[in-house]
């Protein structure tokens, strides 16, 4: 028994081309994920962290 | 570095330490991780992308895979010019005067015509006319069976869609009828069987006969290219369909798309060398004067500990 993933993401794939770049719109998406993944990092306060550094 | 000044990023830490639960947040990573996995597995799936037989490549492009068993008899094709690990054809993959490939010594040996059209038609032994063949070609000098096939291959190349119906006439000899049987023998779906190789024992995963066969041809090139796999195509990077590949590997196949690698033929020995040189330097940030002073020059630092430095000011230099 198979589970149909909910997104279907066969078919043919989107590319973004400019001069000899060339860059899957998935790829384009993860790298900008990244992205805001380290910003989110940078500027998100650490849970609990106020304190912890006058223990 | 001038005389007597310290670079600070060398120095010893002497301002205040603090405690770090490092298993917990580990822990907590692992955790994370491994539910995002899951999700994303159930909304997105993962590539399944069926793989490629000589049966559908037969099948599929007969007119091609007909040019390719014909360029292993005529000894043009790529596996039979490729050198070390498969034969002595070539020095291969070099830097310099470094030659790398040469150095790994032939471990695989394959002759190309023999393993992926001889031996096989061999098998069809309810085929008289592909047996009489086979045994006329074998029988033939070896400049004879190069004249044949490589006249039987120009004229393929001549014809309309590379069509064997619509060759022009000539002495070709046993090559048509070798390579109209192979087709059969791939068609018929025995010829997958036949070059995997049967020595690996009861469950046998060497697929190295057919993979190569299949990429002599155009028909494997083809589909690469369609779905932007290959190699000036940012391949590396890039998986099937919609799904994401890896875009960790962006340096080493942007080495492919531009000059001098674009166009050299040792194109892999010369981008691996570069990467290697390149992962060299990265190991050794540490110990690189003005490399090793990006972070503090940069101070990404004061950003994440900013609450520490509004309490503390900036730090000594």
């Amino acid at each position: 028994m198979s589970i149909e993933a909910l997104v279907d993401l066969t078919g043919p794939g989107r590319y973004l081309d400019w001069r000899f770049i060339q860059i899957s719109g998935a790829n384009f998406a993860v790298i900008v994920l990244m992205l805001v993944v380290f910003v989110l990092a940078l500027f998100l306060p650490f849970p609990g962290g106020r304190g912890a550094g006058k223990r | 570095m001038t005389a007597g000044r310290v670079d600070p990023a060398a120095g010893d830490w002497r301002g205040p330490r603090r405690p770090y639960d490092l298993v917990k947040e580990f822990i907590v990573a692992l955790v994370v991780v491994s539910l995002l996995t899951v999700v994303l597995a159930l909304l997105f799936s993962s590539p399944n992308e069926k793989g490629v037989t000589l049966e559908q490549w037969a099948r599929k492009a007969p007119n091609d895979f007909i040019a390719t068993t014909v360029s292993e008899l005529a000894g043009t094709s790529t596996s039979a010019g490729y050198g070390p690990p498969y034969n002595h054809s070539s020095t291969g993959q070099q830097i310099g005067p470094l030659h790398l490939q040469k150095w790994a010594g032939v471990r695989i040996p394959v002759d190309p015509a023999r393993a992926f059209v001889i031996d096989p038609l061999r098998t069809m032994t309810g085929d008289a006319a592909v047996q009489a063949a086979v045994r006329r070609y074998e029988a033939a000098p070896s400049a004879q069976q190069d004249q044949w096939a490589g006249a039987y291959a120009d004229a393929l190349s001549k014809a309309p869609g590379g069509d064997p119906a619509q060759v022009a006439a000539g002495d070709y000899g046993p090559v048509p009828a070798m390579a109209t049987g192979l087709l059969g023998l791939a068609q018929s779906g025995a010829l997958d069987s036949q070059l995997v190789n049967a020595g690996t024992g009861f469950y046998q995963a060497d697929y190295t006969k057919p993979l190569l066969f299949l990429a002599d041809g155009g028909y494997l090139a083809d589909l690469a290219q369609a779905q932007h796999l290959s190699g000036n195509q940012w391949g590396m990077m890039n998986e099937t369909g919609n799904f994401p590949g890896q875009p960790w590997l962006w340096l080493y196949t942007f080495w492919y798309q531009v000059r001098p690698f674009s166009t050299s033929t040792n194109a892999d020995a010369l981008v691996w060398g570069l990467m290697m040189l390149l992962s060299l330097a990265l190991v050794l940030v540490p110990f690189i004067p003005g490399v090793r002073s990006i972070p503090r020059l940069l101070p990404l630092y004061r950003l994440v500990w900013r609450s520490y430095y509004r309490e503390h000011g900036a730090p000594r230099r």
